[in-house]
């Protein structure tokens, strides 16, 4: 091993590769390609509000990461109260989706009403009171969030443990996929990430408040010129894109890797903020590009640390700001993103 | 009763004081031009118009209701339509997208855009065509039948010749007739003999104020009082 890996946190690679032939690399390859899919489905969930809200109303909402974490909460809360010993696994996932479904609701209606009470007094002024006021507001969440589960005794830092128990047996362990065994909960949330990809691009493509979503995106001025009151289309889209937040908290909920804590507000946040960036503020077709890069780079470099090939335990947040940086620097307004958004 | 009113309207842009007291008057059925050099405030005009740029002082009525203040889309739902200066299509969407927001409010908008695509047959060519990928005149073509969508009592249109070779701005003059055969019109046009060949009458202003006005008949650019305020 050269004195140069060695100050990388390189590992001597040989006998990982000695380990399997061209088929076991073919299979490791489509395990890493399957899991990094269920990170991208996590990520694009997360992001998605983000860069709608962006997009339409030229908000960076510092919040969103604090409404993942309450999303994350309030779900295994739901699970906890409702999932017992006796509970049949698909009467667990009813629960979930239920879960999910209510959390959605909740948080929407907590959104438009954040929107309608506390953004829009302040959209003409600079964006500088737009961040302040989100992050004063993520600040709230985390605290209050901090309070509730000390009073409750319920937090045992850094993760409420108790949701991952109500998770049913079929998600978890490895299932044979295509003659590979990959995570059953990566399967999931590919799965979950589809549908919210899908709900989310019909809702923009098949519906008028889509259009006037898209159109306003492009040119909020000219929107409220036609006729349409634009104010009242940024209070659903914070609201929707709070609650696909927070819908991202819950499918996080049963994952090991994060599971219900406080510190998930500021670690999904940077995350979407790097997809979201790296894909084009404001884009949606940018953000499920990035996600599915950010993800599968993400499982990648989990692999190649768990597997022993870099031993350098950051390896994996490195590699996603690094994919940051070189955006900002190659092509600051990202994959497809435009140089100016909102118009207002 | 007059379609557009201004009375003593002033308009900024931060600090800097646009319309100085502005006054006008736009009677129904009729085409007005507002000339003047760049800069005077005859887009500003129509900002203010719409709501967009507010005035800080003065009053503007529209149909013979005070419309100061009002958020422009309440002042657009009323019936007041714009055709932006650089067309401002939405580059993203398609064309039959730009027409079915500009006639969100219509009660049957399917007929209504069939009725712009009678008016301009190239939109229904292009229909699932991005209007970014449009051609200049294309695009004003769509901004003009977008401004038309909203069955307007008042069509805003500001500088449509711009930017545009001469025989599309043939095309264009000719759309904006049959638009004005529906609707009253305010026209922003920096090509003086357009404007006073489309225009009934016309108001020319300087720095932020109308300093002629009348009717469009036999005037021209030599004319001294309309010279000394075109030439820099």
């Amino acid at each position: 091993m050269s004195a140069t890996a060695l100050s990388l946190g390189v590992a001597d690679p040989a006998p990982l590769l000695a380990t399997g032939g061209a088929a076991d690399g073919l299979r490791t390859a489509v395990r890493v390609l399957v899991e990094g899919l269920g990170k991208a489905a996590v990520y694009f969930t997360i992001a998605v509000g983000l860069t709608l809200v962006f997009g339409l109303m030229g908000v960076l909402n510092f919040a969103h990461g604090a409404v993942t974490m309450v999303g994350a909460y309030l779900g295994g809360l739901v699970l906890v109260l409702v999932v017992g010993s006796g509970t049949g696994t698909l009467a667990t996932i009813g629960v979930f989706f239920a879960a999910m479904a209510i959390v959605f609701a909740v948080t929407t209606a907590a959104g438009s009403l954040i929107e309608l009470k506390l953004i829009r007094p302040i959209y003409d002024r600079t964006p500088t009171y737009q961040i302040l006021l989100t992050f004063g507001v993520s600040l709230i969440i985390e605290e209050v969030a901090r309070i509730v589960l000390t009073l409750r005794g319920i937090q045992p830092d850094p993760q409420w443990q108790a949701p991952m128990g109500t998770a049913p047996d079929v998600l978890l362990g490895r299932t044979d996929f295509l003659g590979i065994a990959v995570r059953r909960l990566y399967l999931f949330e590919v799965l979950i990430g589809g549908v919210v990809l899908v709900a989310v691009w019909l809702f923009l493509t098949r519906t008028l408040y889509g259009l006037y979503i898209r159109a306003g995106s492009e040119d909020t001025e000219m929107v409220q010129a036609l006729g349409i009151d634009v104010r009242r289309a940024f209070t659903v889209v914070f609201g929707v894109g709070t609650g696909l937040a927070a819908v991202g908290g819950v499918l996080l909920m049963w994952d090991p890797i994060w599971g219900p804590s406080v510190l998930l507000s500021i670690d999904v946040l940077l995350y979407a903020f790097v997809v979201v960036i790296i894909g084009g503020l404001g884009s949606f077709r940018g953000t499920v590009v990035a996600a599915g890069i950010v993800g599968i780079a993400d499982s990648v470099t989990t692999w190649l640390f768990t597997t022993g090939v870099v031993t350098f335990s950051g390896l994996s947040e490195v590699t996603i700001f690094l994919l940051l940086v070189g955006m900002l620097i190659v092509r600051p307004q990202g994959l497809y993103g435009v140089e100016e958004v909102g118009g207002h | 009763m007059s379609v557009l009113e201004f009375e003593g309207v002033h308009t900024y842009y931060g600090e800097s004081h646009i319309l100085q007291g502005l006054d006008l008057t736009v009677e129904d059925d009729e085409i007005v031009a507002l000339v003047g050099r760049n800069g005077v405030g005859k887009t500003t005009t129509l900002r203010t118009a719409l709501g967009l740029t507010p005035p800080r002082r003065g009053t503007v009525r529209f149909k013979g209701e005070d419309v100061t203040g009002r958020e422009p889309h309440e002042i657009a739902g009323g019936g007041m339509g714009w055709v932006p200066e650089d067309r401002r299509v939405f580059a993203h969407l398609t064309v039959a997208e730009n027409l079915r927001v500009a006639a969100h409010a219509a009660a049957d908008p399917d007929a209504r855009i069939g009725e712009a695509y009678d008016l301009f047959p190239a939109l229904e060519r292009f229909a699932d065509k991005e209007a970014g990928d449009l051609s200049g005149g294309q695009q004003q073509m769509l901004a003009i039948a977008r401004g038309m969508l909203g069955d307007n009592d008042l069509l805003l249109v500001d500088e449509p010749s711009e930017g545009l070779a001469p025989q599309i701005v043939s095309d264009v003059v000719e759309a904006l007739r049959a638009a004005s055969a529906d609707t009253t019109m305010v026209l922003v046009e920096q090509n003086f003999r357009l404007a006073m060949d489309l225009a009934d009458r016309f108001y020319l202003v300087d720095h932020g104020v109308v300093v002629e006005e009348g009717d469009t008949d036999g005037v021209t650019s030599e004319d001294e009082r309309i010279r000394r305020y075109l030439t820099a």
